[in-house]
């Protein structure tokens, strides 16, 4: 996918809307809603995904609907880091990353058009 | 002049109005807007005020200070005008969630390759914005080549109360190496793991204290001390080392797109060895060519800091363990030095004032 610009990546708040969904307001005024679940499945450390072939090893099935986070962290200026109530905590979301995972139907629009 | 106006006295809205003309050229606004004037008094034609910048080692300050009193000086009623200078520099946004909360700027200096003086202008910008009055603090992050406590004159290994880490004073600085943790002769062989753990070490089990600024000296290139830094706080800046030839320059990208994709804003690049200035003659030879580090900048439209010489002062200084801007201060090298520490605080000024504000609930 082609690089977004700069404010589309930059989040200008991030609120823990509930136990089990997040929400970041980007710079460019667009809102992200996401669920833990639905973050956990997309985790892009080398625990569920393969480092050298880019294999998912965490399966859909593997995360309950149910999951929620336990806590959210920023990591520098760059990335957030997230822990689940499976206890996995090893996954650095850069923003890019998370803006790229944004559920709403004009982001998942944009994304088939793309493809 | 009126003879009723030197009865009349000056309003503080009259002084404000004036100061409101005296623009601070880094930051773009006025200084009145800025908060930069407090504790104005008026008494009949005596005005006195302070104006806090946001650094010590503000580049423009004499600047504003003239231009200041200049304006008010002119008002009707005034006779005499009293400007305190002093500062407070603000805390970079998002710093205060970290446990170095009394710590209100981090600004690494890295560079691409070895050998292009990184650790040489880490401990003069620092002790030149310690010089100016900043309360300064610096980390040598370096530990497969520790050069910093040489340069400093410090050998020895901090002491440590309970859990926590006194760090060492030396050049108006504290001052930690990760060199120091282990022994002077040995060399180290750690794995990535050993050294982001003596990095987090350096950074939260040290007793800094308040510090305006913490300069961190980065290991060369791009590695595990690097990504833990961009991991473990967020970073005001970085400042990039580079001489003026191209194998250096093209090699300091690299650690410049590290950087950004990061996102940690870049303040600048140092050009170190720019020229050679012959000791018999004073004449100045470009041995590694000229003008690298301007271009690359430019192109790059991130801020040029300047260019220090080769200079064997900088260097017998380095070795004594005393740096040339504390030791020579009049030196030119010491002067282009001093200049690229205000052009460092200035950026710092501008990063967090331009920063965007991140709300976390």
């Amino acid at each position: 996918m082609a690089a977004l610009p700069a404010p589309a990546t930059t989040p200008k708040k991030i609120k823990k809307l509930s136990p089990g969904e997040l929400m970041i307001a980007w710079g460019d005024g667009h809102e992200t809603r996401i669920a833990a679940p639905v973050l956990r499945r997309e985790c892009p450390c080398a625990q569920c995904k393969d480092e050298m072939t880019g294999v998912r090893l965490i399966l859909p099935m593997h995360v309950p609907d149910s999951l929620e986070f336990r806590r959210i962290e920023l990591v520098g200026q760059y990335a957030l880091q997230f822990e689940w109530t499976d206890a996995h905590r090893t996954g650095i979301f850069s923003f890019e990353y998370l803006r790229s995972l944004c559920p709403c139907e004009a982001c998942e629009k944009i994304r088939s058009g793309a493809q | 002049m009126a003879f009723w106006n030197k009865e009349s006295t000056v309003t503080e809205e009259q002084v404000l109005s004036a100061l409101k003309n005296v623009l601070d050229p880094d930051l773009r606004k006025d200084i009145v807007s800025l908060g930069f004037i407090r504790n104005l008094k008026i008494d009949k034609g005596a005005v006195h005020f302070d104006m806090t910048l946001t650094t010590p080692a503000c580049p423009v300050r004499d600047q504003m200070r003239d231009q200041a009193l200049a304006l008010v000086k002119e008002l009707p009623g005034v006779q005499t005008v009293e400007i305190n200078m002093t500062s407070e520099v603000r805390q970079a946004p998002q710093l205060d969630r970290t446990a170095l909360k009394n710590v209100r700027n981090i600004v690494a200096v890295g560079s691409g390759k070895g050998g292009v003086g990184k650790s040489t202008m880490a401990v003069n910008i620092a002790a030149s914005l310690a010089a100016a009055g900043a309360r300064v603090g610096l980390l040598d992050g370096d530990i497969y080549g520790p050069t910093t406590p040489i340069m400093l004159g410090i050998e020895t290994a901090p002491k440590s109360v309970g859990p926590r880490i006194i760090p060492q004073e030396a050049a108006g600085l504290k001052f930690m190496s990760m060199g120091l943790l282990v022994k002077t002769d040995q060399p180290l062989i750690w794995r990535g793991p050993m050294a982001t753990k003596a990095l987090q070490q350096c950074l939260f089990d040290v007793d800094w204290g308040e510090l305006d600024y913490l300069v961190i000296d980065l290991p060369p290139g791009t590695g595990d001390v690097h990504l833990t830094l961009a991991q473990a706080v967020p970073l005001t800046g970085a400042v990039i080392v580079s001489t003026p030839q191209d194998v250096g320059l093209r090699i300091s990208m690299k650690t410049l797109r590290m950087f950004q994709q990061t996102r940690i804003p870049i303040l600048g690049i140092i050009e170190n060895m720019s020229y050679y200035i012959c000791p018999h003659c004073d004449s100045k030879d470009f041995i590694f060519g000229n003008g690298g580090g301007k271009r690359a900048a430019e192109e790059l439209g991130i801020p040029f800091l300047g260019e220090v010489p080769l200079d064997l002062a900088i260097r017998t200084q380095s070795d004594i363990g005393s740096p040339i801007v504390l030791a020579q201060p009049n030196a030119a090298s010491s002067k282009a030095l001093r200049e690229i520490a205000e052009k460092v605080a200035a950026q710092i000024s501008i990063r967090s004032y331009d920063a965007p504000t991140l709300e976390i609930e």
